[in-house]
């Protein structure tokens, strides 16, 4: 963090690691694919590079004014960093690379034989906004869908870091509960042609095994993809008859959720398509196996009117997409709704979703913060609401407004908030003195 | 030409009317490979593929059957596009 003493900058260095370390975790918390995160090497690399650009700041800062606002880029050649660190120039690039991909670097200037410039984010040298998204998104948006998104493979880390406090892989944990949750709860195996029979009249033909059949794997292994779907296809009333009998009503509750996101998703994306009954009921078990998971998910009512709601959002985002250039395109139901589809499936929605979500939760956090902090200036000035209010009688009414939002990355952020406030507050008055 | 056995055994049959005159039968293939089990939506598909790929501007209409003795129709083409 900066400190303005006699009007010079000075940046202490170990803020400046804390705060690298706390973006860096940040980000790799966020990651779900391995090649996304950084690891100790890049991390390392990222602390020489910090290292070093103190250092040049530091120097320049003893003679110079500088000005908080747009600091001098990092100036540095390759070979130096790859010397100072013992490793070849290519490696430095490809960290480069990788710091970039993180925003860890926000800006580049290759000057050829002046070697390259490099800007790191501020967020790292603590002159940014305080950032109010840690943890986990997909949990805080929505509980249902997190029991079936986000399941990254678990690797183990590549290098094992001691001194890292949080562990990059902290979904584990998480993985193994949806998963065990999943056995629990595992249906029979007439569970998969929930779709084919809608009549919901139960019969009198009692579960005849009672083996659980183990779908997830089968169709996780099971690469062809209109194999997969004849397994669904063809009627099986007995069996679909059983299931309905097992859960109640909840199951018919569901099943129409599941009609019901057809008959929209169909309305806004594929108003000109004509299908055959067979043709419709094999996209509704694919939607059944893709959107909903399989409905193995025991949750309440009102959590699966929640998940229908960001289902509906879902949509009308690609609706959105799709209008706003000619060039967008989807592919038909039956390969769009596939639950094997990677590469351009309803899926990737999801991602979209949760980007907006966390965009928003960020805003509504941001504005509070604001609201924080010039609460506290007026305080300072004696002026606003809470003129009349102690300083411990502030704190107490502002913790309580925001306890509301139940966000413990906003409290966090709070807290920082208020040490930075504080902070300036003291620095003021010494400088006064 | 398909086979007799296959041709009994499928699901669906696709009876095309072509611009010069011709009446042709075609009979869908739905199984992705030997033993797999026959999905319909899958034959029906193949069949429009090959209505508006292979023979994309050469037929006026075309309709899809059950593949059985008074089967019902299951889809309609004319002219290049499902009705």
């Amino acid at each position: 963090m900066k400190k303005t003493t006699n009007h010079k900058l000075h940046f202490d260095y170990g803020r400046v690691f804390q705060s690298t370390k706390s973006f860096i975790d940040r980000h790799n918390s966020r990651q779900s694919q391995l090649t996304q995160k950084l690891n100790a090497n890049h991390r390392a690399t990222a602390e020489l590079i910090v290292r070093l650009y103190l250092k040049q700041l530091n120097k320049a800062a003893q003679l110079d004014q500088l000005d908080t606002k747009s600091l001098p880029g990092f100036n540095t050649y390759n070979e130096s960093l790859a010397k100072c660190k013992g490793c070849t120039k290519r490696t430095i690039i490809n960290h480069r690379e990788r710091l970039v991909n993180a925003r860890f670097i926000i800006k580049e200037n290759h000057c050829g034989q002046g070697g390259v410039e490099i800007w790191l984010n501020p967020e790292v040298l603590g002159m940014a906004k305080l950032s109010t998204t840690c943890g986990d998104n997909v949990m805080k948006i929505g509980e249902v869908a997190s029991l079936f998104y986000e399941k990254a493979k678990n690797f183990h880390p590549l290098v094992h870091e001691q001194h890292e406090q949080e562990n990059n892989n902290s979904y584990v944990d998480k993985s193994v509960t949806s998963e065990t949750g999943q056995h629990e709860y595992g249906v029979p195996a007439g569970h998969s042609h929930g779709l084919s029979e809608p009549n919901p009249q139960p019969t009198h033909s009692a579960n005849a095994t009672g083996t659980r059949h183990e779908q997830d794997k089968n169709t996780e292994e099971n690469a062809n993809p209109a194999s997969n779907r004849q397994e669904k296809a063809p009627e099986k009333p007995c069996k679909a008859e059983k299931q309905e009998q097992k859960l109640g009503a909840g199951r018919i509750f569901l099943l129409t959720l599941i009609r019901q996101f057809w008959a929209y998703a169909r309305k806004v994306l594929y108003p000109d398509l004509v299908l055959s009954d067979r043709e419709e009921k094999e996209i509704l078990n694919l939607i059944w196996e893709s959107v909903y998971g399989k409905l193995q998910w025991q949750a309440t009512e009102k959590e699966c009117l929640n998940y229908q709601e960001t289902a509906y959002s879902r949509i009308n985002m690609v609706a959105r997409w799709l209008a706003r250039s000619p060039g967008h395109w989807i592919p038909k139901p039956h390969i769009y709704f596939h639950p094997n589809n990677e590469r351009n499936g309803f899926k990737k929605t999801w991602l979209w979703y949760v980007k907006q979500e966390t965009l928003k939760l960020e805003i509504r956090n941001q504005l509070l913060l604001q609201q924080v902090k010039t609460e506290w200036q007026q305080h300072e000035q004696d002026k606003g609401r809470f003129r009349e209010k102690t300083r411990l009688q502030l704190f107490r009414i502002q913790q309580k407004r925001l306890a509301k939002y139940r966000d413990e990355s906003l409290n966090q952020a709070y807290q920082q908030c208020l040490h930075r406030c504080l902070h300036l507050q003291d620095l003021k008055r010494k400088h006064h003195a | 030409m398909l086979s007799e056995r296959l041709q009994r055994e499928a699901l669906s049959k696709c009876i095309v009317w072509f611009y010069d005159g011709n009446v042709r039968t075609f009979y869908s293939l739905d199984k992705t490979h030997q033993r797999a089990k026959a999905n319909k939506a899958l034959g029906m598909r193949r069949l429009e593929k090959m209505l508006m790929e292979t023979f994309k501007g050469q037929w006026e209409t075309a309709i899809i059957y059950e593949n059985k003795v008074n089967g019902n129709e299951l889809a309609r083409f004319k002219r290049g596009a499902r009705v």
